[in-house]
């Protein structure tokens, strides 16, 4: 049902008279919509403000007056015993490791998935949708069924407790919403250029290399972004295929923090505070390409 | 250039395909873990400075100080003493050396000396294969440990391993609130406990706490009450038949109810996880936990001024149960030992005799590393309250392994949730007894 | 711009194409194949022995796991957790995630900053945001306290202590972590609506709900349909958050089919059971993905998912 008449209201102009909504100039909502806002927005906060300031309260305080927002009493320790204190050695370990797979990982990803994104965008052959397909269908299930075999798998291989280990099923799984964000991107790059490149003498993977993923910085620059945010936070695989604090990435370096340290609630929080900077600022950078990606490969497949 | 970089790329996912089709066989081309088994050498005596190298691959899970430290310093003592052996020791964190063993037995590549607590999972060990009958290399030093103890230890009348380390479950009570609450002393027994549990209440104190997460502080309460309620064999029994539909086990679920009833729990006891039942303890705000031997050195760590209880903490058995068929002497405990892998060589061996004299289970003693199993080391414990539970210990005529150690993984989940259900009121006695007879016969 | 036929006129230049394909296409599927579909097929295969995952396979006994699944408690409580969420994300946080993108759809004062704030939590890993809200819902803390100086102390209770309520509990802060993320998807949706469409039917004499159900909702259904999509499948892999809050507990209260799964493989040494739970989670999966691919994908107008062609 699409009403195709034009908001014309002469002169030119196009004009609303809707309260609240003119193009080009931002106004004010109605106030019901702000407090809606507002509290939504407030919801979000307190948790991690309490978590924030919780790190630099201690445990008495937490606990006689939980809802207090500054400390009466500055707890630096806790922050500094997981920075550069006691448990130093053992957190920046483990986000050393998050590193390492999330930096495997994310290659991988990139890598295999637009070579095969280039297949599925540029070059037309039988049984290229079902290929595709099968691609498709490893983003229909829950990722969460093949924990098991997959943990036989990579012990028999013999890369339990490396981050390759952890790395390579990651990548695996990531594949297929790459590929999906990736593939109309690359058939957007017109087939002249395809044609130029051949004409001097670059064959499909010289087109590949030199032309087309330089052209696609922006939507390569997505899915790394978004695969980074994927292996990052992962947790049951690491959990199954990482054993002890050497091995372990954040999350679960935070998760056993906070059953060896349960009555410390202080400390807990410091660590999980510190564990999320990183995508929290990582956020702040490419809150547009994560968003865009998504959008662009949930909304318009 | 591409053309390389694509044949690379083939051959590297050509491998893990062949590597993965090989499905669930242990993979040769997993890279060791675990040293190489260690060469046997040709004397059983302890070698000279001649004789081959050999190296002893030891993993354990003390990882705090001073057992850490005690453990290394034994090591490097044998190595002065036997140059030629070297030894490897690596340190794990409990749920991380359980996968790491499972995964290095699946490989073939088994630790010489590894931490054991015997029972169920020790069995699947022997089951599959992976232990060292150990029975005629100890024959010459069994005599030394305290008989019931090394019983844990062995599977089908064959010995696997050796417990360094054996206490026993009893009340961690706290002593300035009993007297707030105008106990005089600890209950002898269960009605005296619940009496005084209504004391505690009255005097606004939290009798006791437990962890509903955990689940498995409260299965031993449980246990006992099974076993004061049935006696040794009976529960023995029932271990062993999986018939859980007893009498005994029934009318302890009753008493849970009672004892549920009086609502003597911490707030937020179902959620509670182990550390926080500590904390809990620790920081006097419960007067009572049932636990083992660790109690108060969790107790301690977990509090807010990591000082715990210090003076004010004693411990006393389990309470006997009015018209029950087990002695007051039964008990139910744990501890830790060393299993002996299949490929260990003599000098592992060797290395473990030296691992349980006298003067080295002195030592982790007096650091109250543990409660040393090997007889004539009682007098280097120092904490009257490890005294007492070493008397406990040493008193016991039965002595039954907690129930999620003395059977597989797969029952000990299922006892500790049935129990849980019962302190948590979701479920009731007989059907309690059902479910585990249910699960046992599934195994 | 449609994809280019590559086969060229010489047979030579075809066989180089398909090495070009196989070349492009392999590293993705063999490692795709190998980590994917692989485990899928042998957690059926392992499904149909009694295995402790360490000593050599040989147990076969058929369906036995499958029946004992269905029949077990523990489980039928998990795949009812997991039903539970979902029945409560489509009928709840949908619709307040729609609402949130349509007051955002509107130009305003500080919209980015509520964008940027609303989508935060997606970024988070979720066994961190437990861990914090653990420690928020214990008993006496943030939550607790709050409620009794706004004066509703009479409303605290276990919060993940109660069975009866632990799972209501999960749901809230599931929903706290992404309904920016469900609110972005129908942003872009409503972005994608060209106003002048609404503009008409208000032109009409439609009024604002009016106009915004008859016109504006029905060209967003493919976008509501996605957000559905993507809502059932992330509640049926629910497991991080659990796991860290609750561990299924208590007894089992908020258990889902990935944590049975996971304490059966990996708590109790039982890998033919737990892959069977795999086996029937998958099968859920798969259900939703037909039904998807059936009754909505066909309905669509963009309907790219599946289809190549455009």
């Amino acid at each position: 049902m699409a009403a195709t008449a034009s908001a014309d209201t002469g002169a030119g102009v196009r004009a609303d008279r809707r309260p609240g909504v003119r193009f080009g100039r931002p106004t004010a909502l109605g106030a019901a919509a702000y407090v809606v806002l507002a509290a939504v927005a407030a919801a979000i906060l307190v948790p991690i403000v309490y978590a924030v300031l919780g790190g630099f309260k201690s445990n008495g305080e937490l606990v006689s007056d939980p809802i207090s927002i500054i400390p009466k009493v500055w707890v630096f320790s806790n922050y500094t015993d997981v920075l550069f204190g006691v448990n130093a050695a053992t957190f920046w370990r483990q986000a050393f490791n998050s590193l390492v797979i999330a930096a495997i990982a994310v290659t991988v990803t990139v890598g295999f998935a637009s070579l095969a994104a280039f297949v599925f965008a540029r070059i037309a052959f039988r049984g290229r949708e079902a290929v595709f397909t099968l691609f498709v269908f490893g983003l229909l299930f829950p990722s969460a069924v093949a924990i098991l075999p997959l943990y036989i798998l990579v012990r028999n291989l013999g890369l339990a407790g490396s981050p390759v280990g952890v790395a390579l099923p990651q990548a695996a799984f990531a594949l297929p919403l790459t590929i999906i964000i990736l593939r109309p991107f690359f058939r957007s790059i017109p087939a002249e250029l395809e044609d130029a490149a051949r004409i001097d003498g670059c064959g499909p993977f010289g087109f590949f290399w030199r032309v087309l993923l330089p052209l696609s910085r922006p939507a390569l620059a997505t899915v790394s972004v978004l695969a980074i945010v994927t292996t990052w936070n992962a947790f049951l695989l690491p959990l199954i295929l990482l054993n002890g604090a050497d091995q372990w990435t954040l999350p679960l370096g935070a998760m056993n923090f906070s059953t060896e340290y349960a009555s410390d609630h202080g400390k807990v929080l410091a660590y999980t505070v510190i564990a999320i900077i990183p995508a929290v600022v990582f956020y702040f950078f490419a809150e547009r390409q994560i968003v865009g990606g998504l959008t662009a490969g949930a909304v318009k497949g | 250039m591409g053309s390389r970089r694509r044949i690379a790329t083939l051959v590297a996912t050509a491998s893990i395909v062949f590597a993965a089709c090989s499905g669930g066989t242990p993979a040769t081309t997993a890279p060791s873990t675990a040293a190489a088994p260690s060469t046997t050498a040709a004397s059983v005596a302890p070698p000279s400075a001649g004789a081959k190298p050999v190296t002893v691959e030891w993993w354990h899970i003390t990882t705090g100080e001073p057992g850490k430290s005690d453990f290394q310093a034994i090591a490097d003592a044998y190595t002065a003493a036997h140059p030629n052996v070297k030894i490897n020791i690596t340190v794990l964190e409990n749920e991380a050396f359980k996968t790491k063993l499972a995964t290095s037995i699946q490989s073939g590549q088994i630790p010489d000396l590894f931490h054991s607590w015997g029972g169920g999972i020790m069995a699947a060990q022997a089951d599959a294969g992976a232990l060292k009958d150990i029975t005629a290399d100890i024959a010459s030093w069994k005599d030394t440990i305290n008989a019931g103890a090394l019983s844990i230890y062995a599977y089908k009348g064959v010995q696997y391993g050796v417990p360094w380390d054996m206490g026993m479950i009893g009340v961690w009570y706290n002593k300035k609130l009993f007297s707030q609450a105008g106990i005089s002393g600890p209950p002898a027994t269960w009605d005296d406990f619940l009496a005084d549990v209504g004391k505690l209440k009255a005097a606004g104190i939290t009798p006791l706490a437990i962890a509903g997460k955990d689940k498995w502080p409260s299965m031993h309460l449980w246990t006992y009450l099974v076993l004061r309620l049935g006696g040794g064999n009976a529960l023995a029994q029932m271990v062993q038949t999986g018939n859980w539909n007893t009498d005994a086990c029934t009318k302890a679920g009753a008493q849970v109810q009672a004892l549920n009833n009086l609502q003597p729990y911490q707030p937020g006891y179902a959620g509670a996880d182990y550390n926080t039942e500590a904390a809990a303890v620790g920081n006097g705000k419960a007067a009572m936990e049932v636990m083992g031997q660790w109690a108060p050195s969790v107790e301690k760590d977990q509090s807010a001024n990591k000082t715990g209880l210090g003076d004010d903490l004693g411990w006393f058995p389990f309470p006997t149960v009015a018209g029950g068929a087990g002695a007051p002497t039964d008990g139910v405990g744990g501890g830790n030992g060393i299993a002996v892998g299949k490929n260990a060589s003599p000098e592992a061996i060797d290395f473990l005799k030296f691992f349980m004299s006298v003067d080295n289970q002195n030592k982790l003693n007096s650091d109250n590393v543990g409660l040393s199993t090997v007889n004539g080391t009682e007098a280097t414990v120092k904490d009257p309250n490890l005294k007492a539970v070493l008397a406990g210990r040493g008193a016991a005529t039965f002595m039954q392994l907690y129930l999620d150690q003395a059977t597989s993984p797969a029952m000990g989940s299922a006892i500790n949730d049935a129990t849980i259900a019962l302190f948590l009121g979701k479920s009731d006695p007989a059907k309690v007894c059902q479910a585990i007879t249910d699960a046992a016969a599934t195994q | 711009m449609t994809a280019i036929a590559a086969p060229s006129r010489t047979g030579a230049g075809r066989s180089r194409t398909w090495l070009t394909i196989a070349a492009f296409l392999l590293p993705a599927l063999l490692l795709y194949l190998v980590f994917v579909i692989a485990p899928i097929v042998q957690a059926a295969y392992y499904s149909l022995y009694k295995w402790n995952g360490l000593t050599p396979l040989t147990d076969f006994i058929g369906l036995k796991n499958y029946q004992v699944a269905l029949s077990s408690d523990a489980f039928t409580t998990a795949v009812g957790n997991n039903l539970l969420i979902i029945v409560l994300s489509l009928a709840l946080q949908i619709p307040f995630s729609l609402a949130l993108a349509v007051m955002l759809n509107r130009r305003f004062r500080g919209r980015a900053l509520f964008r940027l704030l609303f989508f935060l939590p997606y970024v988070l890993s979720e066994a961190i945001t437990g861990i914090v809200f653990t420690l928020m819902l214990q008993p006496g803390s943030l939550v607790d306290g709050a409620l009794g100086r706004i004066g509703l102390g009479g409303l605290v209770q276990d919060w993940l202590g109660d069975s009866s309520i632990v799972m209501l509990t999960l749901f809230v802060i599931i929903s706290w972590k992404y309904f920016g993320f469900h609110m972005i998807i129908m942003l872009a949706g409503l972005q994608g609506i060209p106003r002048e469409l609404e503009e008409a039917a208000r032109i009409d004499g439609a009024d604002r709900r009016q106009a915004f159900r008859y016109v504006t909702l029905p060209l967003l259904g493919p976008t509501i349909r996605v957000s559905v999509f993507l809502s059932i499948i992330g509640a049926l892999q629910l497991f991080d958050m659990v796991w860290v809050m609750t561990a299924g507990g208590p007894v089992n209260a908020s258990s889902t089919m990935a944590i049975a799964m996971f304490k059966a493989g990996f708590k109790n040494t039982q890998m033919g059971y737990g892959s069977a739970l795999a086996v029937i989670l998958f099968l859920f999966g798969l259900v939703v993905a037909l039904a998807y691919q059936r009754f909505v994908l066909r309905r669509d107008v963009d309907g790219a998912m599946t289809t190549g062609a455009g």
